[in-house]
């Protein structure tokens, strides 16, 4: 028993012995009119997993070295995590508070009553209050241009689609790709297979083979990690695909032909921006290819086997979008 | 007594060592700690976050507790809490006294049914509660992707819950719940003939069965018990704090439940003790994450450390009495 409490003792000495004299605390920056903007981050996961949560940790990256912004993040995993990082992030004064994901939607109203100086925004959804707004990603923008690209180019007359889970978003891009290829050829068949998760690249190439075997001679996913699996299928069976969410051209050069990307860290450095300038309105947030968040990048290594005229046609299209001539369905 | 000093001598050496580790990834150790104790009980805020988190972990806790105690080795909590969650959803519409009902009844029927797979095969509890907790998990999801999805169709999500619990003063009233829960174990533990015969067949069953015990049935009822106790979490944390079902509803609390029963060193009361002290560790990790940007694997690993320094500790008490 001695010993032990010696021990901790001990412990309890180097605790506080490596205590570097460095970290005392700054005095406050000389300047007091101009108060760094403060933004705070929750996700629902690690940062480091590589996809949804890393993209949003750059995104307050961004919103750090651009706007000289003091920043915040936590991670949290239940909705009573969410409510204390929201609460918290507003008693202490903070100018925008961002929840990663449409969960964070009824804890981002609960804070946003009681904290009305911080404005909350979650990553999708559909809750609006005085300081509560989603952003809500228009990646259909880009997928109906891959469906002209797909039409124009297929010689089947088919594509396939492969989805992880069926969320109304992602069938919102199918929906808009299926919208776009019949623009062009009003008989072009699509077909669309869910493999219930986002993780499971076997599952994907299978569903993939099986539409490439129906027939389909271009492929789009919407299944995240999972997508690997759909670019392994295309490179084995050499039929042309698209990239989604990310600039996937690189992964399979010889098949992905151009990628729908969405930069989601622009979009939390656009968000941030309104909140500083004071230009933010409570409304849902739709970020597209004219706010410059989603945007439809070819590989330039096959884009001069393309027949010719798709290049110009996609980007004619494209300007009639932003234009607001072509209206692309949503689908929910 | 000595088992009061151990657990307090664990959860000090867990803190100690967490400052330190913290230390060794460039933060000052005294900064570390500080800013755990801020985030954890240095405020009004944080009492009632750490207070909020600890309703949960008491109740799994003590699910726990009762297994273990009948020598049962119940790690389904987590799955137990979800049909929980689901039978309080689907009764809410009738009130909270009738959520809660069904919740305990959910969570003591989905625990029984690993009691009968060991009457019926022998099929031991620490598998089956464990797989029971995916099946859970899965039937979660597929309820709030399917039967259970909210109105609009938006989000795999259910719509509000049609009750809620009532708040004190910024906590909702499942702590009330939870501190009642506990003080009943332990009178049902140490106070009834019920309890006595729970704990003898989980000390000696061999002896309990030669003393007139029905051994099995005891056993059967302890999971019961323990079953409706996390039942009654999932119902307490659905009305109180999350309002509605997602996939990711039970998120551990199960399993946390676990290390709560062992850092009380099975007792019910000293378990109220323990899901504070879990409860703190983790508002303290928040804002550990909020101000100084350290991972949250941080109060992972003192839970971690919580439990070896116990587990290291209990040996070796028990070596020096024998």
């Amino acid at each position: 028993m001695k010993r032990t409490v010696i021990l901790l003792g001990l412990l309890l000495a180097a605790a506080l012995a490596c205590s570097p004299a460095a970290e005392q605390p700054q005095p406050a920056q000389t300047t007091p009119e101009k108060k760094p903007l403060k933004v705070g981050l929750l996700t629902p996961g690690s940062i480091n997993d590589d996809g949804w949560n890393a993209i949003a940790w750059e995104g307050l990256q961004r919103v750090k070295s651009e706007l000289g912004a003091e920043i915040s993040h936590q991670e949290t995993k239940t909705p009573a995590e969410f409510q204390e990082g929201f609460r918290s992030y507003g008693a202490r004064g903070f100018d925008l508070a961002f929840g990663h994901g449409f969960e964070f939607q009824d804890a981002a109203l609960a804070a946003g009553k009681e904290h009305p100086n911080t404005i909350f925004i979650t990553t999708s959804g559909n809750s609006v209050a005085a300081n509560v707004s989603p952003m809500v990603f228009e990646l259909e923008k880009a997928t109906y241009l891959l469906g002209i690209i797909a039409a124009r180019e297929s010689k089947t007359g088919k594509a396939g689609l492969v989805g992880g889970i069926k969320l109304p978003s992602i069938e919102g891009t199918f929906t808009a790709f299926k919208a776009g290829a019949q623009s062009v050829n009003p008989n072009f068949v699509v077909t669309a297979v869910y493999t219930g998760n986002f993780d499971d690249a076997a599952a994907a190439r299978l569903a993939t083979l099986s539409l490439i075997n129906a027939g389909a001679d271009f492929i789009l996913h919407q299944a995240n990690e999972a997508g690997r699996g759909v670019f392994q299928a295309c490179t084995e069976r050499k039929v042309r695909c698209f990239g989604s969410n990310k600039n996937q051209n690189d992964l399979a050069p010889d098949v992905i032909v151009a990628s729908a990307v969405l930069d989601v860290p622009a979009a939390f450095l656009r968000m941030a921006t309104l909140v500083r300038d004071k230009q933010f309105k409570p409304q849902i947030q739709y970020l597209g290819i004219n706010e410059k968040i989603v945007s439809v990048i070819w590989n330039d290594r096959l884009k001069g086997t393309l027949k010719p005229g798709t290049v110009a046609e996609v980007e004619k299209v494209e300007k009639q979008i932003r234009e607001g001539t072509v209206k692309v369905p949503r689908g929910f | 007594m000595k088992q009061i000093a151990l657990a307090a001598l664990a959860a000090f050496i867990a803190i100690a060592l967490l400052a330190l580790a913290a230390g060794a990834f460039g933060h000052s150790p005294s900064a570390v700690l500080a800013i755990l104790f801020e985030g954890s009980v240095g405020s009004s805020f944080a009492v009632r976050e750490t207070i909020i988190k600890s309703i949960p972990l008491l109740l799994t806790g003590l699910c726990v507790v009762i297994a273990f105690r009948a020598g049962v080795w119940n790690i389904g909590a987590e799955g137990q809490f979800i049909v929980g969650g689901l039978a309080a959803m689907l009764a809410a519409r009738y009130g909270v006294a009738a959520s809660f009902l069904a919740a305990a009844i959910a969570g003591a029927l989905w625990a029984s049914i690993a009691s009968l797979m060991r009457l019926w095969r022998g099929a031991p509890e620490v598998l089956t509660t464990i797989l029971l907790n995916f099946i859970a998990i899965h039937l979660l999801g597929w309820c709030v992707n399917g039967p259970l999805r909210e109105a609009s169709g938006r989000y795999p999500q259910t719509d509000l819950a049609m009750a809620t619990l009532p708040r004190l003063g910024g906590v909702h009233f499942g702590s009330v719940l939870a501190l009642i829960a506990a003080i009943v174990s332990w009178w049902m533990l140490y106070r009834t003939t019920e309890g006595l015969r729970l704990r003898a067949t989980g000390f000696n069953p061999a002896a309990a069965k030669f003393a007139g015990i029905n051994v099995a049935a005891q056993i059967v009822r302890a999971m019961a018990y323990s079953g409706a106790l996390a039942g009654l979490a999932g119902g307490i944390e659905l009305l109180g704090v999350t309002h509605r079902l997602f996939e990711r509803f039970a998120s551990g609390y199960g399993y946390a439940g676990i290390a709560v029963a062992l850092l009380a060193q099975l007792h019910p009361i000293a378990a109220i003790a323990a899901a504070l002290f879990f409860g703190a560790l983790s508002s303290g990790a928040g804002e550990l994450q909020r101000s100084a940007n350290i991972s949250a694997t941080i109060a992972t690993f003192g839970q971690a450390v919580v439990l070896l320094a116990v587990v290291a500790f209990t040996s070796r008490w028990r070596k020096r009495d024998a």
